[in-house]
């Protein structure tokens, strides 16, 4: 039975706008890009699932062709709803790795002495390609000590104290790599009045979504829809998040891909510069230090596709002594998870090129993105450091 | 600024009209945002400006800026006739010097309309064109009655050279040019059978973007031109390079290379857009992309803000402009029961009744009613609501507009852009009213 209530991709003018722009069908002609993969393909697919083919692993899910796309299709939900419910999987093993990242997150983090100094070695690089097809020449990220979640035990009770406070979705990315930017955040917020509260919280699930296990990111979306929604039930707290990739999949993809009841947190997810810029407006602005610096702003597919880079923008132009170069928007390829796998890795670098290239040319002295994986494949292919935008604000907020 | 709100001017589409109202916005001295769902009718048009192809008795307008007063006279319900000659003039100027300073100039006849070829190879009045399609000196090389190459890329979906030259051939303006066709294969390109997509014009483009090898194209272009003096080439020459390219292959090939523009998503359309956003860009305006105004605050006669649906943003501004475009874009939509513009409801024109809406013939020299559907405006470009009052600090730009059809009068890019520019001169008296004592500009 063909599901009628999902026709969406009748919607479509065939404009052909979303594959002229789409970074992988620019690398690679071996993608038919999104209006095929999306609503051309889906119009068949929902007659026969078996014309679901492995063409569609290409797509990143980097959303560019939504941003761009003239009538508002749904591009990537076709995509992925196909990819999680039509193709067999492939690469079970490797999925496992990169997608559970609470569990290879809590382990690795774990003995972060053993396995970040392990990943660096030529052979331990070799049996990852062999075995589980993550490239070679990828860099693989550095874990941090511990996880930040035991870590805000200690100051949880000090962060009661706080009259206001807002629910910090931190993510895993903040969870197991950087303690530092999730203390940033605090400090920030603190240095606002506002108290940070951690509600227990799973992987919001964008890996899963990738790599099409939609069992799995049903299970995390659940998890957390509860545990965020009663954490802000009684209050009017917000649900803050700093990464932008975090926010778009609980924001979008949690009730429209999944179609997940999501009315019980909805009006109160926010992206955090969103949060900071609407409080720095209402004259909430915490005292700066200027910084006498210049940096070059990336704005991330996925922030992009929220139409909420004007936020984060306002706020780093509030940051006193800081000089702000806007970069053309681009995708840097690494997409997640996408960058790290065999079979894509040339693609992903293709891709990111023109965005390293004009970070070369502006030669600022640090890159500023809100997105953790732009910032790996950043560091990886440029010579500049990369800081997220609430980093650079703590550090003026220190400053002073 | 004041400090309630977020920008002097806020305005909903970036395509054609809004960019113009931002960047003369900008270039005023006013703060300025745009927020747009997604990309514009200019990835649909050719990349020329129409300013006024035809007269009002669908004669052939040899000159719009001669034409464009007696036109107005008769058409006091156009968008033209909200502007007036003088302001569209110097919004044509204004627009040709925002481009001049982003590097992408557009090339006028003087005050005359000049012709473009279509991929159909019929000729259509234009007023301003990028390099790739005029200059002086293609229009002198066409003038010496010159041997012309329509040429092709293999495996390229979109043109086909011969029903171009088939169609040409029965102009008498090329009735002494010996027009051949012919196929190229580029350097770098793929074969075809590996490819998992056809090759649109966006795919040549790129691989001339990245090839570094120029010498082979231009070639591949000599050998398959052979004594042609113009080559005719569909327009995909690159997106980032382009000129770069255009030059490089005229100065291998020692021949003209002239671009024919195609179908969507269109190469020179893209260009444009993307000149004009960069400019806005350097200009310190705000682009907010993807994201949609679905409705509007208005108190007093006065839109107080306006809410989006992505961010869930309520914006505040001193003026707000509506640049949505027309159907395609969303700007109008149109339901079985009835028409209307779905941030503000202001009031339409529509035809009188559904069954009204299209002509009998599909392809049709009248066009379809349609098209004249649109938000009606006073003189300032000020829409009404529903109900009929006044909206006094929004303005109307652009193919939301009542009053025109772009298809038989031939001023769609006119439109936009004398629309978008007189929608912010009106927007910069509103907030600084010229002083008494200073020398006031036309009126
Ligand atoms: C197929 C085609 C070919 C054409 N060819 C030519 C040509 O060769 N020469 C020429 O001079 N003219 C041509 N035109 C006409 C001309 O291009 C258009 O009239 C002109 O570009 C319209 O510009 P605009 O800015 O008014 O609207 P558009 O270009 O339609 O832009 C409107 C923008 O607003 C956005 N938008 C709509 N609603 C909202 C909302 N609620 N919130 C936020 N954003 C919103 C849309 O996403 C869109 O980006 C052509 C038009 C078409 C359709
Ligand atoms: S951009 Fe949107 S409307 Fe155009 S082809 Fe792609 S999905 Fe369809
Ligand atoms: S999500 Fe990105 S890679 Fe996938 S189809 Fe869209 S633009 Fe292409």
């Amino acid at each position: 039975m063909i599901d009628l209530e999902n026709t969406s991709f009748d919607c479509c003018i065939k404009c052909t706008i979303c594959t002229a722009y789409c970074p992988v069908a620019r690398a690679t002609d071996l993608y038919p890009g999104p209006k095929y993969s999306g609503p051309d393909a889906e119009r068949l697919r929902i007659k026969s699932p078996l014309l679901a083919d492995h063409s569609l692993s290409f797509c990143n899910n980097c959303k560019r062709c939504e941003t761009v796309c003239p009538s508002g299709v749904r591009i990537t939900d076709f995509i992925y709803k196909a990819k999680g419910s039509r193709l067999k999987k492939s690469h079970r093993l490797r999925d496992f790795v990169l997608t559970r990242t609470d569990i290879s997150g809590r382990l690795s983090a774990g003995f972060s002495w053993l396995v970040n100094p392990l990943m660096k070695l030529s052979v331990t690089r070799f049996f990852l390609s062999a075995f589980l097809a993550i490239s070679r020449d990828a860099v693989m990220p550095a874990f941090d000590r511990g996880t930040f979640v035991s870590g805000f035990r200690n100051q949880a009770k000090a962060q009661e104290g706080f009259p206001r406070k807002v629910a910090y979705f931190h993510g895993c990315y903040v969870n197991y790599y950087d303690h530092a930017l999730g203390n940033d955040v605090i400090l920030v917020l603190n240095a606002m009045g506002i108290g940070v509260t951690a509600p227990r919280q799973k992987c919001c699930g964008v890996p899963l979504i990738a790599a099409g296990n939609f069992k799995a990111v049903r299970k995390n979306a659940a998890f957390n829809i509860a545990s965020l929604g009663a954490a802000v039930a009684d209050s009017d707290m917000k649900i803050v998040f700093s990464s932008s990739s975090c926010a778009l999949t609980v924001t979008q993809d949690y009730p429209h891909l999944l179609a997940m009841d999501t009315s019980a947190i909805d009006d109160r997810l926010e992206l955090l510069t969103r949060f900071l810029h609407r409080e720095f407006a209402a004259g909430n602005k915490p005292a700066m230090g200027s910084l006498n610096l210049t940096a070059a702003y990336h704005s991330p597919c996925h922030l992009d596709r929220t139409g909420g880079v004007r936020h984060t923008i306002a706020v780093l132009q509030s940051i006193p002594g800081l000089r702000l170069i806007l970069l053309h928007s681009e995708c840097c390829g690494i997409a997640g998870t996408y960058g790290f796998k065999k079979e894509f890795h040339a693609i992903a670098q293709d891709i990111g090129h023109r965005l390293f290239d004009q970070i070369e040319q502006a030669n600022p002295d640090i890159v500023i993105t809100d997105c953790e994986t732009c910032k790996w494949q950043i560091e990886a292919n440029t010579r500049f450091p990369v800081r997220h935008p609430v980093s650079v604000l703590a550090e003026a907020v220190k400053k002073f | 600024m004041n400090e309630s709100h977020d920008y002097d001017c806020l305005i909903i589409g970036g395509g054609l009209a809004g960019l113009t109202c931002g960047l003369a916005c900008l270039e005023a001295g006013l703060s300025c945002a745009v927020v747009s769902s997604g990309m514009s009718a200019l990835h649909f048009s050719s990349g020329s400006i129409d300013l006024l192809g035809y007269n009002a008795d669908r004669t052939l307008a040899t000159s719009p800026v001669d034409a464009l007063p007696g036109f107005i006279e008769k058409n006091p319900d156009h968008p033209y006739a909200r502007c007036g000659a003088e302001t569209i003039m110097e919004a044509m100027a204004f627009f040709g010097r925002e481009l001049e300073a982003q590097s992408a100039p557009m090339y006028a006849n003087g005050r005359e309309n000049h012709f473009h070829i279509t991929a159909m190879g019929t000729l259509k009045p234009t007023f301003l064109s990028p390099a790739s399609v005029f200059t002086r000196e293609i229009r002198a090389a066409f003038e010496k009655r010159p041997a012309i190459a329509i040429l092709d890329v293999k495996g390229f979906r979109d043109f086909h050279p011969g029903l171009a030259a088939a169609n040409l051939r029965k102009n008498k303006l090329f009735a002494d040019c010996p027009i051949t066709c012919g196929e190229i294969e580029l350097p770098g390109q793929t074969p075809a059978a590996g490819g998992a997509r056809d090759m649109r014009s966006v795919d040549v483009a790129r691989i001339l973007d990245a090839t570094t090898n120029l010498e082979a194209v231009a070639g591949a272009i000599t050998a398959a031109a052979g004594r042609a003096d113009i080559v005719a080439l569909p327009a995909f020459l690159g997106l980032n390079r382009y000129q770069e390219i255009l030059a490089g292959l005229r100065r291998a090939t020692g021949r003209l290379i002239y671009e024919i523009p195609t179908l969507p998503p269109s190469i020179l359309g893209m260009r444009l857009d993307q000149a004009l956003k960069s400019r806005f860009a350097a200009l310190g305006g705000v682009f907010i992309a993807r994201d949609t105004v679905d409705a509007g605050r208005i108190e007093d006669n006065q839109v107080i803000s306006v809410h989006t649906t992505g961010q869930k943003d309520d914006i505040r501004a001193a003026c707000y402009v509506l640049a949505s475009g027309s159907f395609f874009s969303k700007g109008l939509v149109s339901r079985y029961d009835r028409m209307f513009e779905p941030v503000f409801d202001c009031r339409l024109d529509t035809p009188p009744d559904g069954r009204s809406l299209s002509g009998a013939a599909f392809l049709s020299p009248e066009s379809h009613a349609f098209i004249r559907a649109g938000v009606i405006t006073d003189g300032q470009l000020n829409p009404q609501t529903a109900d009929g009052r006044t909206i006094a600090n929004l303005f109307c730009a652009g193919a939301v507009l009542a009053g025109y059809n772009p298809v038989i009068e031939g001023c769609g890019g006119g439109v936009a852009i004398a629309t978008g520019y007189a929608a912010a001169k009106a927007i910069r008296a509103r907030l600084h009213p010229p002083q008494p004592t200073a020398t006031a500009g036309p009126q």
